[in-house]
């Protein structure tokens, strides 16, 4: 009976299952590209943007980004290739200044679990990484200049691009 | 634990007046009782009535066991599974065999001639398979550019295998003569599991669905006949049964 009742215990012990059938919202799926503003002084500083509106190439939703210095952009899935329009002060006609970014990347669909499927990584092309150019409206660019702090597009905890202004 | 014991405890003591029972019986001189001892084998009935029911299972697990002394008896089952799985973010299929073999403990004192068993046991499973990766989604928190996420695979997963144990419960009571239905609840915990590159075994035969750990449950319901080899006649064991008696 003892050995019987010590096997039922190590019965019980197998019984502590987790659930796994939701994807946990801390779970690290397809990564946005994350961008950092500075501005163009010999040593940059962290500059906040004012009413910045980034919209999707043939999107009719935007983004609209006030008093940050970091933003976050969601890229194509399906494409090689994302174009947006960065609208600095986009509230006021008179400073308004457009700029187009093409982000020129690869992809890789890794596995994640079963609860959350699988999730895109980007890496940025060697060439033309960023496509930099001014809107039909000859205002020239606001953006001064860009780097790519890391190619590997794979979490959002890191800083991909630093754009100078 | 408290409720353990107490199940423990209640289990014992309406298990005492059968032990009482036997007990007074052995004391009569009646005929030495004899065990029979053979090969049981049987089919798992719940894989075979899924692949009835279930379009994307088909399934067939043949059981058997061998007494081996009194109580303890070799058990194997072997079986083979195909399986389409359909998840919300994947769909895939699992096909492949496997081969599971361990012991029984029977801790079930028969009255006659039966070999009724309510048992306890281990197992150690193998399996080899491949799977097929269907489709998939791609999960993204931003719906921003309204993008289709399902992509369509077709990748196959070839050579895969995977190592378990198993603890199980059970039991096999007799319906007619020499024909016995059983069945056993397993917890599994997996040794050795070879992982496709980019996917991940989230089924495998025999061991049945993963989950984020290394566990895993089964369950079956089988249907088994018994062959019976030879009979041995049992050793009277009065004294020892009256050894213990004075103990308590």
């Amino acid at each position: 009976m003892k050995r019987i009742s010590s096997l039922f215990l190590i019965l019980l012990s197998f019984s502590s299952c987790e659930k796994d059938d939701i994807c946990d919202a801390t779970t690290a799926t397809t990564p946005g590209i994350v961008i950092e503003f500075y501005n163009t002084a010999t040593t940059p500083v962290v500059k906040n943007v004012t009413n910045l509106k980034v919209v999707g190439e043939g999107i009719a939703n935007y983004y609209l980004f006030n008093n940050v210095s970091k933003i976050k952009l969601p890229l194509k899935t399906s494409a090689d290739v994302t174009k947006f329009s960065f609208i600095i002060n986009s509230t006021d006609s008179a400073t308004q200044n457009e700029d187009l970014i093409e982000f020129n990347y690869t992809r890789k669909n890794v596995f994640i679990s079963r609860a959350c499927g699988y999730k895109t990584l980007y890496y940025l092309n060697a060439t033309n990484p960023l496509l930099l150019t001014d809107s039909v409206v000859n205002d020239g660019n606001w953006i001064q200049n860009f780097t790519i702090e890391t190619s590997n597009i794979e979490t959002e905890n890191e800083t991909h691009i630093k754009i100078y202004y | 634990m408290k409720h353990t014991s107490k199940f423990i405890i209640s289990l014992f003591l309406m298990l005492l007046p059968i032990f009482g029972l036997t007990q007074e019986k052995k004391k009569d001189s009646i005929p030495p009782k004899t065990e029979r001892y053979g090969i049981r084998f049987g089919v798992d009935l719940m894989k075979l009535s899924r692949s009835f029911y279930d379009k994307n299972y088909q399934g067939l697990e043949l059981v058997g066991d061998y007494r081996l002394t009194k109580n303890h008896y070799l058990a194997v089952e072997l079986g083979n599974e195909n399986k389409t799985t359909e998840d919300n973010y994947l769909n895939f299929n699992t096909k492949g065999t496997y081969f599971k073999a361990g012991f029984d403990f029977n801790s079930y004192e028969n009255w006659l001639d039966m070999q009724n068993i309510i048992y306890v046991g281990m197992r150690y499973g193998i399996s080899s398979f491949s799977q097929t990766l269907n489709s998939y989604e791609v999960y993204n928190t931003s719906h921003y550019f309204n993008e289709n996420t399902t992509y369509i695979s077709g990748n196959k997963f070839d050579g895969l295998s995977a190592q378990w144990i198993e603890v199980v419960g059970g039991m096999k009571a007799e319906v007619i003569h020499n024909i016995y239905v059983g069945f056993s609840v397993r917890f599994n915990k997996l040794t050795v599991n070879n992982r496709p590159d980019n996917f991940d075994n989230l089924y495998i035969p025999g061991f049945n669905r993963t989950y984020n750990g290394s566990f895993g449950v089964g369950f079956n319901y089988t249907v088994s006949y018994y062959l019976p080899l030879y009979k041995k006649t049992l050793k009277p064991i009065q004294k020892t049964e009256n050894v213990k008696k004075d103990k308590k």
